[in-house]
């Protein structure tokens, strides 16, 4: 007990996890009714949400390496379900870092974004944010895969009611489609998870382990791999969503609030490309490289796919929820190419995506609340009434087109390069999605600020105000600088990242086991990259960050634009 | 009868002299019956007390030496080695004794809202809770069989109890009819038993069977396959497995619904850990394996039907009791390895299905006020945010029915897939994970309509004060705290069923 409040209180994670949580008990006691609670109810949230940020500043601005570098934080491991060998086991390293403090920032962003479009039930909605903001930052800190299944699946609850309950016309439907999908995912992953345990208990003489270090040594024989794997990557695909397992996301996004939107691409999904590139690869390397043709081929369908059915759609809100499916079957291919490079690049597109997609369903909310409706034939012109929001929607549409410069042009570019050298010609496929991206977004910039302002009731439009710009500003902050300066914020997550690599690889490369087999604990330092690289990717992996910056830097000088990035790749 | 064989008894004594004690105390004195909810709430502490002090004391004195005590495998054999006494019997009857305090807690209120409160239900309530306790404890089929029947007799009795209400003795009828036939079952099977084997005694019944096993090349008498598929037949009735579950939607619709918090949970919990003691026996007999699959069977069988029963249900009561059909099969899954170091992931999934499931009933028979209609789920449209409180605690007992952590119910699904996981019965947990991935859509209907829909009737004549509200709270609360540190509880169940 002594423990659990020392932990909370004391500047760790566990305070940065819990917190939200545990400020949502005062919530309990607002009174209910009048007006005025929910403007105390919004400012409490806000102030809470500005805390647990500053918290998360504190925890990772202090221990950032003068190099730019992000060492692994731990939490004291204490055991959780004795017996059961299930340990609570807090860990924060380069590769969670970014989306952590990505998902804490979304959140003042979503109160601030939902202040006017949120009418109902304000104590419940902030409830659900704060307790989903602890389930999405267990998950991403979980080092114990019981513990990670826990806050998987804390996160689903909230998020159903922030569809359920403050969503649109057929939020209902939206949000059991939502639960459904991802429970059906995960269930299978709770028995994969099962199963791996017991394997380890067989393996290591009788002891039960969850832990993610543990489980890393255990080299298991193709055929069981290949279920396991199945079982984790249905239940990351589902989440990311990829293409054949998206159908849920359209009517998830569309029904849902503006905030849930936010949250849903800027956090949720990006538990699915994590949890892919943190459990599924390492855990299961041969079946991961087994499936590689039928997941690349699913990423690359998803991303063309993605722009393609977003090109015609009429609605704003659905054109962007489509165009998630796009940009996060590149970070899929990313990931799959295991390369540096791409890795490195679909890790930054992950945080690009939260940003710029996040500022997009922001602007479409925004838009929404002024005129309820999202459909383009209702709009056209309004950049004339709205200049500031138009703006807005350029800037962010432009980064996630991928705007040299710009943040998503970084990670984009650093994906397509990566994976062009790993995987051959999927990745010059995959170019081809950039161009679309350019033209739906182009066309949900034309159908909504240009033109002929033909709608009356546009006329008195007005502009964003200052709260407003003051959740978008922080966003195309970034935005703008990861475009600038990616190096900077590549490198936290270089070393993790490095280390995983050579990690997935050297058991790629191992021999194959006929049963479970416990490779034993290698020794602390083995794993980093300065213990031997293997294979052609010695030069990344001595300067992962710098040859990516270069890569970045040469390219954004080239007068050609794309065309110097493709050369750059094919290099 | 010695002193230890009383002292053995002493929480069934206390049930039955409490229930004894009510009973003469209204018929004396009619107006203290408001406080008949806080006697048999003292009751049951008491007996709970009694529970702990009879086991304490009887591993102390006994063993003579304090490593007894610490010895999980201890039991104590009393009244001529027709009951036991162990930590897992005290683990059961604790059980027990939770479901009746919530089921008194919640009566409360509904039995003076429909003016019919009065001594005899809370006595025969108690009278129930001894039967059960007997019947944990009991290594012996006659005494199995009788405290079968003082459970049942009472049960009958409360479920007619709301007389004014068709629908009611309706239920309590079929449940009767039904139960005639569970007596006769295994009156029957303990017939056939005792004429294979010349005991009634399990622990003579299972080396009888192993040598005559061994004597006819690894086959028993017919006579003694058939009296135990009969005798799990009938604890299969009570627990309301399929094939054997079709008395329990009509007897849940119909009975008062704080009387089905605990019909629905306590028998249940009582025959689970008899069922296991006939199977330990029969696995002596014949190859486990076979048994393994008869039990297999019965687990999906009730998983896969009792899910996709309850899918189509409109009124709660009945959801709720399909439900529980599946729950059973989800616990059977537990039972397929009859090994006593694996109980304690059933004794968990019983803790949190006590829990849940009567905490769930307990809410219904607050919110729905007319005992004789259909409790339409619909009706409970909006009311999420008018009884902020009771709706909450639904929805708890909800997702926790549906297995989402961080609640005790997915700790309890969770350790019984685990056990089945570890036993190489993958397809089974399969099979378990996708019938509980169709329980979840009916229970989160349950939980939107309460938030997701616009309000749709007033409240009329309901009455909810504090015993109401603690029943839901105690539930609900005590759901999300198990299941978020069950770490004392398990330590002491695995050191109470041995090394895991």
């Amino acid at each position: 007990m002594q423990t659990a409040l020392d932990l909370l209180t004391g500047n760790t994670l566990t305070r940065l996890v819990f917190f939200p949580a545990v400020a949502c008990l005062p919530l309990l006691f607002f009174p209910r009714g009048p007006r005025q609670t929910a403007r105390a109810v919004k400012i409490y949230t806000l102030v809470v949400s500005l805390v647990e940020l500053g918290f998360a500043l504190v925890l990772v601005g202090g221990r950032l390496l003068p190099g730019g570098g992000f060492p692994v934080t731990a939490d004291p491991r204490c055991s959780w379900i004795a017996g059961y060998g299930i340990r609570y086991d807090l860990r924060l390293d380069g590769i969670s870092m970014p989306l952590v403090v990505l998902a804490i920032l979304l959140v003042p962003i979503v109160v601030l974004g939902s202040w006017r479009g949120i009418e109902r039930h304000w104590p419940a909605y902030s409830a659900s944010l704060l307790l989903m903001t602890t389930g999405v930052l267990g998950a991403l800190m979980a080092f114990d895969l019981f513990l990670f299944y826990i806050f998987w699946e804390v996160m689903l609850v909230p998020m159903y009611l922030l569809i359920g309950i403050w969503g649109g016309e057929r939020r209902i439907y939206a949000a059991v489609k939502f639960f459904l999908f991802t429970m059906a995912g995960s269930l299978l992953m709770l028995i994969a998870i099962l199963w791996l345990a017991w394997s380890y208990k067989g393996a290591s003489g009788g002891t039960w382990s969850f832990a993610y270090q543990d489980l890393l040594r255990l080299d298991l024989p193709a055929h069981t791999q290949i279920w396991l794997f199945a079982a984790f990557a249905l239940a990351f695909l589902i989440k990311v969503p990829m293409f054949p397992f998206h159908t849920w996301l359209p009517d998830a996004h569309v029904e849902a609030p503006t905030g849930g939107s936010v949250l849903l691409a800027g956090i949720l999904l990006k538990l699915g490309t994590y949890g892919y590139l943190r459990f599924a690869m390492p855990l299961f390397p041969r079946a991961s490289h087994t499936a590689l043709p039928l997941l690349l081929a699913f990423a690359l369908t998803g991303i063309l796919y993605g722009a393609m059915v977003s090109w015609v759609q009429a609605d704003a809100k659905k054109l962007v929820a489509y165009s998630s499916i796009a940009h996060l079957g590149f970070v899929m291919l990313g990931l799959q190419a295991a390369d540096m490079v791409a890795w490195q690049g679909a890790l930054l597109q992950m945080v690009n995506h939260g940003l710029s997609t996040g500022a997009l369903f922001l602007l479409v909310g925004m838009l929404y609340d002024r005129r309820h409706t999202k459909q383009f034939d209702e709009f056209g012109g309004i950049a004339r009434v709205m200049p500031v929001f138009a703006f807005f929607l350029v800037f962010s549409s432009l980064a996630s087109v991928g705007l040299p410069a710009l943040n998503g042009f970084a990670g984009e570019f650093l994906i397509l390069a990566g994976s062009y050298r790993a995987l051959g010609w999927p990745a010059a496929l995959a170019t081809f999605g950039v161009v679309l991206a350019a033209i739906y977004l182009l066309k949900l910039i034309q159908r909504i600020l240009w033109g002929p302002l033909t709608k009356d009731e546009n006329r008195s439009l007005a502009d964003l105000g200052g709260r407003e710009v003051l959740a978008l500003l922080p966003l195309c902050v970034l935005m703008l600088w990861i475009g600038i300066a990616p190096a900077t914020f590549l490198r936290p997550s270089e070393q993790a990242l490095a280390a995983t690599l050579t990690e997935y690889r050297q058991r790629l490369s191992g021999p194959e086991v006929q049963e479970a087999t416990l490779r034993p604990p290698s020794p602390p330092g083995a794993t980093l990259p300065a213990a031997g690289p293997p294979r052609a990717v010695a030069v990344d992996l001595l300067h992962p960050a710098g040859t990516a910056a270069r890569l970045v830097a040469s390219a954004t000088a080239t007068p050609e634009g794309t065309a110097g990035i493709e050369r750059e790749a094919a290099r | 009868m010695s002193h230890d064989d009383l002292v053995s008894l002493l929480p069934e004594l206390i049930l039955c002299a409490g229930g004894v004690l009510i009973l003469l105390a209204d018929a004396v004195a009619p107006a203290l019956r408001r406080g008949w909810t806080a006697v048999t709430l003292l009751i049951t502490g008491v007996a709970a007390w009694g529970a702990w002090q009879a086991w304490t004391t009887l591993a102390a004195t006994t063993a003579g030496s304090e490593a007894a005590g610490a010895d999980p495998h201890f039991l104590f054999k009393s009244c001529n080695g027709m009951l036991e006494t162990s930590r897992i019997t005290l683990a059961f009857s604790l059980v027990v004794l939770l479901a009746t305090a919530l089921c008194a807690l919640a009566s409360d209120n509904y039995l003076r809202r429909e003016r019919i409160l009065g001594g005899e239900y809370f006595a025969l309530l108690l009278w129930c809770a001894a039967g059960m306790l007997l019947m944990l404890c009991a290594t012996e089929l006659l005494t199995i069989f009788l405290s079968l029947e003082l459970l049942s007799i009472s049960l009958y009795t409360l479920a007619a109890y709301h007389r004014r209400v068709s629908v009611a003795v309706e239920a309590a009828i079929k449940y009767f009819l039904m139960g005639a036939f569970v007596s006769a079952f295994v009156l029957f099977g303990i017939a056939l038993l005792y004429g294979a084997t010349g005991s009634t005694r399990l622990e003579m019944i299972g080396p009888a069977l192993a040598g005559q096993a061994g004597s006819a090349g690894g086959h028993v008498s017919a006579a003694a396959t058939l009296g135990l598929l009969l005798l799990i037949a009938g604890f299969g009735f009570k627990m309301s497995l399929v094939p054997f579950h079709a008395w329990s939607p009509d007897t849940y619709q119909g009975a008062p619904s704080p009387f089905v918090a605990f019909l629905s949970v306590a028998p249940k919990v009582a025959s689970a850990l008899v069922l296991y003691r006939l199977l330990e026996v029969a696995a002596h007999g014949t190859t486990a394996a076979r048994w393994t699959n008869v039990v297999a069977v019965l687990s999906a069988l009730s998983m896969v039907v009792g899910n996709l029963l309850a899918l189509a249900q409109t009124d709660i009561k009945r959801m709720l009791a399909y439900s529980g059909i599946a729950h059973m099969g989800y616990l059977l899954v537990a039972l397929v390895t009859f090994d006593r170091t694996d109980l304690a992931p059933v004794i968990v999934y019983l803790v949190a299905y006590a829990l849940m499931n009567a905490g769930a009933f307990a809410i219904v028979g607050l919110l729905y006020s007319r005992p004789g209609a259909r409790h339409e789920i619909e009706e409970l449209a909006g009311w999420g945010y008018r009884y902020p409180l009771l709706g909450g605690c639904l929805a708890i007992c909800m997702l926790s029915l549906g297995g989402i952590p961080p609640t005790m119910g997915f700790l309890g699904k969770y350790l019984v897939f685990q056990q089945a996981v570890a036993a190489g019965h993958v397809r089974l947990a399969v099979l378990g994970v996708v019938a509980s991935l169709v329980g979840v859509f009916y229970y989160l209907r349950v939980v939107y309509v309460l938030y997701m829909r616009p309000e749709r009737r007033q409240p009329e004549g309901l009455l909810i004060d504090g015993w109401g509200r603690a029943a839901a709270l105690i539930a609900a609360l005590a759901t999300l705290v198990l299941g978020l540190w069950p770490a004392d509880l398990l330590q002491w169940l695995i050191a109470a069923t041995g090394v895991r």
